[in-house]
């Protein structure tokens, strides 16, 4: 029995065609991954099911009866649940506020906040959740307030859960502690469908996968015969001739950067705390850790954002490129243009005229493959892979010495993704100093020359790049392993 | 590439010409109720301000200071601060033009102009500058200081006037001398006969375009609007935010103080407690129903230009009040139809 049948969906979007005659079948009591690139067609198809867009044409089936959906209000009375990639919470609510928020029990004209704070204590003990009901949402993490999400959909007594790229916001062991509660979801029977661009959650988690390419499913397979290779085959249609770069050392590893004994405080919270580091010409040093140890205040701090209370900071150049954690927040205001984001940051252009920007974008445009159909368009109406590559791109034409990437293929498609990581070896060779934090290990494994685990505020350890370099397999199983440790501050006998 | 534009510019002519349809029939029917004949009223008015070069003048009159302050204000609604306090800003600025001008008369005039328009710059900009400083130092909304800064802009003048410079009896200053009045368009175009539209509209017109020059072609126009959208980003990016929103408060402000020039070098010779009339206000609405474009400014000043001074022409058939109901309706029908026909057109793609 299928919990959902999407039979030969389409919807376009002015000239793209997002969905383009989709079939999908989702087995009752599964977990069900939909991967594909970014722009695959993937957030479309699932906001179809959930009520959020129409589909042009095409039929959807829930629990075997034809349905159609005006809203998301129709699809959740099909128990139908979803947790967007974006929160959508009330910050100065508490959680119990934000999860009976629409769906309030109440006693006489008053709430019955006693029967809510039960039935939702009870459903936090049951998953396993380790969240306080009573906590004000402005004050939790990215991983606290995905659980409080999950819980809106629990209250609701969602039967089938769509999650839009659930683990880009968490680090590697909440990833772990988020997979043991979908796999709980499905022992219990819920029908579970999980949309990522990972190869490695799919073979993690999936019961069934599903590959959208253009906006077309072209492949489908089971956990038996699923075979990884195929897998990146049909996501990538084509894969482009690898482009894996060699790092060369320059042997020129002047210090670029220097920080000793750095501690920062912001808003009564001790941010850093007796940070040691050095930076390298050459050299991509990896920062990993937990996010929330003091990442962002790292990066702050060298782009000369935040002031620190006592310790020294040392830099040999203050050309600085910062690619920040949170692109769109951050990176970019996101209702300029491609070209009026690029020229933004350019310290010699004072009149900026339309011939100006249409030559800026379509240098950027050709240079670093970004697709949009309209020059003239917000930069938020790009997919999220292209606007992380116009805000890389923006960073690594201005040339500057120090460059600072924070996640920087987080959310990024594998294609992108290779794209990305070759440009940061480049400009390593070149003799950029690169600052690379990240929670993805095997991005830091890949890139970094020199590892330092960062945890509350300090490097814990620092791997050189002996300790790195040439491991056989399981080795590097053990470095991981010891460096997942560190990171959430247990302390590895050497 | 164009189309989105061209898309764009047809969405706006729809939803302007259907709000202004659409205003005409409340209007017409509030008149009804009255007891009066819309057609009547209507066929005045645009008698009145099309039929004769004196009544296009009036209305040109009355729009010049709504493009000079919806100019202004622009520059500080794209940094996303909302001055509400242009009233006592353009106040402030107009009275000490007018002393400036009385005081220093003695100068040649290319130094009398100068220093009066610098001194009636400064002190706006200044009484713009404690707002903004509050903001930027203590996170305390412009909003309110505004506001307040407006009550207490307008008891200074009232105090100074009566203390120390107005005329005995009157709530105005001394007049200038007749050399530094601003000519009248009539000494040019006989066309304007009578009318007190002076060569200061010319001034605003310019300044629009030089606003507009400002905020969409120059990099100090997109980091106020960067600023303006995203202050996070915009400090990431590595734009010192609190700079610019005190220099497009500065600036904003400031240039309210021109207003001084219609009024005083333009058409009175004299500061008047009251003159204003709510300008300061009027041009918020100006600003935002042109979506704070410098040049959708000057046509939506032309039009509150005209239906003041239409008003004005029907004063005794009906309530000259009636005009401020016809304004309000614009505004709400502008904005209520924009949103509609956006949606509709969004919906159709």
């Amino acid at each position: 029995m299928n919990s959902v049948e999407l039979i030969n969906i389409s919807k376009h979007f002015g000239s793209l065609m997002a969905n383009d005659g989709i079939n999908l079948k989702v087995r009752d009591n599964s977990v069900h991954c939909i991967i594909g690139e970014n722009g695959a067609g993937k957030s479309t198809l699932m906001k179809i099911l959930f009520g959020i867009y129409r589909p042009d044409s095409g039929e959807i089936r829930v629990n075997g009866i034809p349905a159609h959906f005006r809203s998301a209000h129709d699809a959740i009375k099909l128990k139908i649940g979803m947790l967007h990639q974006h929160f959508m919470l009330v910050e100065d609510f508490s959680v119990i506020e934000n999860v009976i928020l629409g769906n309030e029990l109440s006693k006489g004209i008053t709430l019955d906040f006693d029967k809510s704070r039960q039935a939702i204590t009870g459903l936090i003990e049951k998953y396993n959740l380790s969240l306080n009901p009573d906590s004000k949402v402005s004050d939790l993490n990215v991983s606290e307030k995905q659980k409080t999400e999950l819980l809106k959909l629990l209250y609701r007594q969602s039967e089938i859960i769509i999650f839009d790229e659930p683990t880009a916001v968490l680090s590697p062991v909440e990833v772990g502690e988020f997979f043991k509660i979908i796999t709980k979801f499905r022992d219990e029977g819920k029908t579970i469908i999980v949309i990522t661009h990972k190869l490695k959650e799919v073979r993690e988690i999936a019961d069934d996968v599903t590959v959208l390419r253009r906006g077309k499913s072209v492949y489908s397979v089971n956990r038996e015969s699923l075979d990884i290779d195929v897998l990146a085959k049909e996501i990538v249609g084509e894969l482009e001739p690898a482009t894996a770069l060699q790092k060369i050392n320059m042997g020129n590893n002047d210090i670029a950067v220097e920080i000793e004994n750095i501690v920062l405080d912001k808003g009564g919270v001790r941010k850093l705390d007796g940070l040691n580091m050095k930076l390298r010409k050459g050299e991509v040093y990896g920062v990993c850790g937990v996010e929330g140890n003091g990442q962002g205040e790292i990066a702050d701090l060298i782009f000369g954002l935040e002031k620190y209370s006592s310790g020294k900071f040392i830099t040999f150049s203050d050309l600085i490129s910062l690619i920040p954690d949170d692109r769109i927040e951050k990176g970019m205001i996101k209702e300029f243009s491609v070209g009026e984001n690029v020229i933004l940051k350019n310290k010699n252009i004072n009149i900026i005229s339309k011939n100006l920007i249409a030559k800026t974008t379509s240098e950027i445009v050709s240079k670093y493959d970004i697709r949009l159909s309209d020059y003239n368009a917000p930069l938020q109406s790009l997919s999220g892979g292209n606007q992380q590559k116009v805000i890389f791109a923006r960073e690594i034409e201005l040339d500057n010495d120090i460059l600072v990437f924070a996640h920087p293929t987080r959310g990024v498609d594998i294609n992108a993704s290779a794209f990305i990581h070759s440009v940061i070896i480049s400009e390593r060779n070149k003799g950029k100093t690169v600052l690379l934090i990240s929670s993805d290990l095997d991005e830091i494994f890949f890139l970094a020359d020199r590892i330092g685990v960062l945890y509350k505020g300090k490097i814990v350890r620092e791997f050189s790049s002996n300790e790195l370099s040439s491991k056989s397999e399981e080795d590097v199983d053990v470095l991981l392993e010891k460096i997942g440790k560190l990171m959430i501050g247990i302390t590895v006998e050497e | 590439m164009e189309l989105r534009l061209k898309n764009k510019l047809r969405e706006n002519i729809i939803s302007i010409t259907i709000s202004l349809i659409l205003t005409l029939f409340i209007t017409s029917v509030i008149i009804l109720l009255i007891g009066k004949n819309p057609f009547d009223i209507f066929g005045i008015i645009i008698s009145e301000v099309f039929g004769s070069g004196y009544g296009l003048g009036q209305a040109l009159f009355k729009a010049t200071p709504l493009i000079i302050t919806g100019s202004a204000l622009a520059i500080c609604f794209h940094a996303s601060l909302f001055n509400i306090g242009a009233e006592g800003q353009l106040n402030l600025g107009a009275f000490v033009m007018s002393l400036a001008a009385f005081y220093f008369s003695a100068l040649p005039a290319y130094l009398l102009f100068p220093v009066v328009i610098i001194l009636g710059f400064a002190v706006s900009a200044f009484w713009g500058y404690i707002p903004a400083i509050i903001k930027i130092k203590k996170g305390v909304s412009e909003v309110i200081t505004t506001i307040m800064m407006n009550f207490i802009a307008m008891a200074l003048i009232n105090f100074l006037l009566i203390e120390f410079f107005a005329v005995k009896s009157t709530v105005r200053t001394e007049k200038i001398a007749d050399w530094i009045m601003i000519p009248k368009l009539s000494a040019y175009f006989q066309f304007f006969q009578g009318s007190s539209v002076n060569l200061t509209f010319f001034i605003a017109l310019a300044l629009a375009f030089a606003v507009y020059f400002m905020l969409y072609k120059t990099k100090f126009g997109y980091y106020i609007k960067a600023v303006g959208f995203n202050e996070t980003a915009a400090k990431y990016i590595g734009i010192k935010n609190n700079r610019i929103m005190l220099l497009s408060f500065l600036i904003g402000s400031g240039l309210t103080s021109l207003v001084g020039l219609n009024f005083v070098l333009g058409y009175k010779g004299y500061y008047e407690f009251g003159f204003s009339n709510n300008l300061g206000f009027t041009a918020i609405a100006v600003a935002l129903l042109a979506k704070n474009n410098p040049i959708g400014i000057i046509f939506t000043s032309l039009l509150f230009g005209m239906l003041d001074y239409g008003g004005l022409t029907v004063n005794t058939v009906i309530p000259k009040e009636i005009m401020f109901v016809v304004q309000a309706v614009v505004i709400l029908s502008i904005l209520s139809v924009d949103k509609i026909v956006n949606n509709y057109f969004q919906s159709k793609d």
